[in-house]
């Protein structure tokens, strides 16, 4: 009943936020300056040109009819056709979909992978007085260095010097899994520096917050080995803000992935949806952020879960005494 | 051979000075209270004893013996078998020193190991509810969780059991259940106790020898009934006539005047002679060194001459209904922030 409760009220909510996503995203690309007319038809174009344009693709409604048209066409499926290529909008994401995501599935496994030994090691090693500040200057370098600067650096230097890796170029992943690997690695690799670095850092500072509890200090007196300690008392209870920082910035590796696929030249939802904010292609943009919302919003539930399985003092069903 | 042996032992922390040269011997089977004000180097004393300090403490001078090892000189491997082995600690809040999300059946079992029993376990610290196995420590009452606690320590008998205030955090019910529990279980496994408290008449009536802390020292020690009912040190007399569960109806309470120290370093002299009423010049400049007085060991100048002058309200015998935790006497010094435990150790 609890469960059900819960379930109802997170897809009501769930349902109130892209609604709400959905009216943002649709007056923010019609507020972009230079609209569809002006970006179509160049600056030279008659303002009865453009009129007509905009006829033709029912902008000179008014735009609380637009979007009711729009709305009604999403909640039946239909995303519409891309104002330039006239092609549907929703098989044309679909079949960009597992682009990014195989990129940002890789990516998210190099910074559990990676971020979470880190994390730990650096946490359990760590030193009283000074030490850790190569980490924090890593850390910090990975968290601040821009994907894009970081991307074309990767691309320039791959390019003009044979590194055995190929930039600018992708393979299907059903043609070829091993040559679509070696095209993939590279932009996972500067997708993932973000997080591997904000998943370090955390990780590290949940860890330190937890070897201080009486707990851990209850096990070392009970003679418990180091790596005993790590696998019993701290992985679990560390988990809970890494768990939710990997769910947040997995759906916020997509937003990356944008940058990244566009720079390495991947055909991707990323690189879809910049052209089309390049081109004030409304529908390709709107489909998109509604996309990413639902991204967001399905993350969030996942985490919530999981939390609640990790830590028995936050779950849905805590508050029930045994 | 002691069990135990604490010599001259120097704890420090960023700052300030936990403990100032402090020195105990606890002999097998034995049952010591450690008594003192907060801030009186109790807690560090007892951590230091399993070497379960905060990363931030650093031993300056002193060592500490268990079963003849040298705790603070062991290698990683050597300190954590003898930990293993030789020692078990209960710590005073009883639902943090679980882990949070594990259920109790499960931490149970990590201690005993396969083929361990603990059902039989659970049943020694008289929780006979199966369901507690499958309970999260936060499910359970403080009084629930402080059993499990001592049921995970004492499963492998050992040699000393460290008990820092393990009923301090407790309905005052409960608290002479969970006392009873501990010592119950000591006295079967010849376990040894070291158990650090403010509760002087319950130290006076479990314990066979008190050692009273002032200023990170022992300065007074000795068998139970003689120091609380006649001390030797100004201290300690002072300590209990202020201790409010001791006094009797009409009997007024005297609170210790001033303020307990927070060293930086040595302290010169007696570390209590700021708040001593006997104290003379060479008490603020000169270190008391142990004198004997009847069977106690006392560091006081003025011991020999004070014998017999001091007097206090304790009695050994057994006061019911259970005892109220005394509040503290004079507002704590700032404990140093534990800092993280040293898990490589």
């Amino acid at each position: 009943m609890r469960l059900l409760m819960w379930w109802s009220g997170r897809a009501l909510s769930s349902a109130a936020t892209l609604l709400g996503v959905s009216v943002l995203i649709f007056a923010a690309v019609r507020l972009m300056p230079g609209g569809f007319a002006e970006t179509v038809l160049g600056p030279f174009a008659t303002p009865e040109q453009k009129a007509e344009l905009a006829a033709r693709y029912g902008l000179d409604q008014p735009v609380f009819v637009q979007y009711g048209h729009w709305l009604a066409a999403v909640a039946g499926g239909d995303f519409g056709f891309s104002m330039i290529s006239r092609q549907p909008v929703g098989a044309e994401l679909l079949a960009r979909l597992p682009i990014t995501a195989e990129l940002t599935v890789l990516a998210v496994a190099a910074s559990v992978l990676l971020g979470v030994p880190l994390g730990v090691l650096t946490a359990v090693r760590a030193r009283p007085t000074g030490g850790g500040a190569a980490g924090r200057l890593l850390s910090g370098l990975g968290v601040s260095v821009p994907e894009f600067v970081l991307g074309s650096l990767v691309v320039f230097v791959f390019s003009r010097y044979a590194l055995g890796l190929q930039v600018g170029s992708w393979v299907p992943l059903t043609r070829d899994p091993a040559a679509n690997l070696a095209t993939m690695i590279l932009p996972a690799a500067v997708l993932s520096v973000f997080s591997i670095s904000v998943t370090a850092r955390t990780t590290r500072d949940a860890v330190m917050g937890v070897l201080v509890e009486p707990y851990v200090t209850a096990a070392v007196g009970r003679g418990e080995s180091p790596w005993s300690i790590v696998r019993h008392h701290i992985l679990r209870n560390a988990a809970t803000p890494v768990v939710t920082l990997i769910g947040t910035t997995t759906a916020y590796l997509l937003g990356g992935a944008l940058i990244v696929e566009h720079v390495f030249n991947l055909p991707g939802v990323g690189s879809y949806i910049v052209q089309a904010v390049g081109r004030r292609d409304y529908a390709v943009v709107q489909a998109g952020v509604l996309l990413a919302a639902g991204v967001f919003i399905v993350m969030n539930v996942l985490i919530d879960l999981l939390v609640g399985a990790i830590d028995p003092r936050l779950g849905v069903m805590a508050g029930r005494r045994a | 051979m002691s069990l135990l042996s604490v010599r001259n032992l120097v704890i420090d922390y960023a700052r300030t000075r936990a403990l100032d040269g402090a020195g105990l011997e606890v002999a097998q089977g034995e049952s010591v209270g450690v008594v003192g004000e907060s801030g009186s180097g109790k807690s560090t004393l007892g951590s230091a004893v399993g070497r379960l300090l905060p990363r931030a403490a650093r031993r300056t001078e002193g060592e500490v013996l268990v079963a003849g090892e040298p705790v603070f000189d062991l290698p990683a491997a050597r300190l954590r078998h003898l930990r293993r082995k030789h020692l078990g600690f209960v710590f005073q809040d009883p639902i943090g020193s679980l882990d949070p999300t594990m259920r109790v059946g499960d931490q149970l079992r990590l201690v005993l190991g396969r083929g361990g029993d603990v059902r039989f376990h659970l049943g020694r610290v008289r929780l006979d509810d199966p369901r507690v196995l499958r309970a999260y420590p936060h499910q359970l009452s403080g009084g629930m969780a402080q059993r499990v606690a001592i049921a995970m320590a004492m499963a492998t008998s050992p040699d000393l059991l460290v008990a820092d205030e393990p009923t301090a955090a407790l309905d005052s019910q409960v608290r002479e259940e969970v006392s009873d529990v501990i010592f119950t279980l000591a006295a079967e496994a010849g376990t040894s106790i070291l158990w650090l408290s403010h509760d002087l008449p319950a130290v006076a009536r479990r314990c066979d020898r008190v050692a009273v802390m002032y200023g990170g020292r022992v300065v007074e020690s000795g068998p139970a009934a003689q120091v609380l009912g006649h001390p030797a040190h100004p201290y300690t007399a002072a300590l209990a006539r202020s201790a409010p569960a001791a006094a009797a109806h009409g009997v007024r309470l005297e609170p210790v005047p001033g303020r307990p120290p927070v060293l930086t370093g040595p302290s010169p002299g007696c570390a209590f002679a700021p708040r001593c009423a006997f104290a003379e010049d060479r008490c603020a400049h000169e270190r008391p060194a142990p004198v004997r007085v009847r069977e106690q060991d006392v560091l006081c100048h003025k011991a020999i001459e004070l014998e017999d002058r001091l007097t206090a309200p304790i009695e050994p015998a057994p006061i019911e209904p259970a005892p109220i935790e005394p509040a503290p006497i004079e507002p704590a010094p700032i404990e140093p922030a534990p800092n993280t435990t040293e898990v490589t150790a």
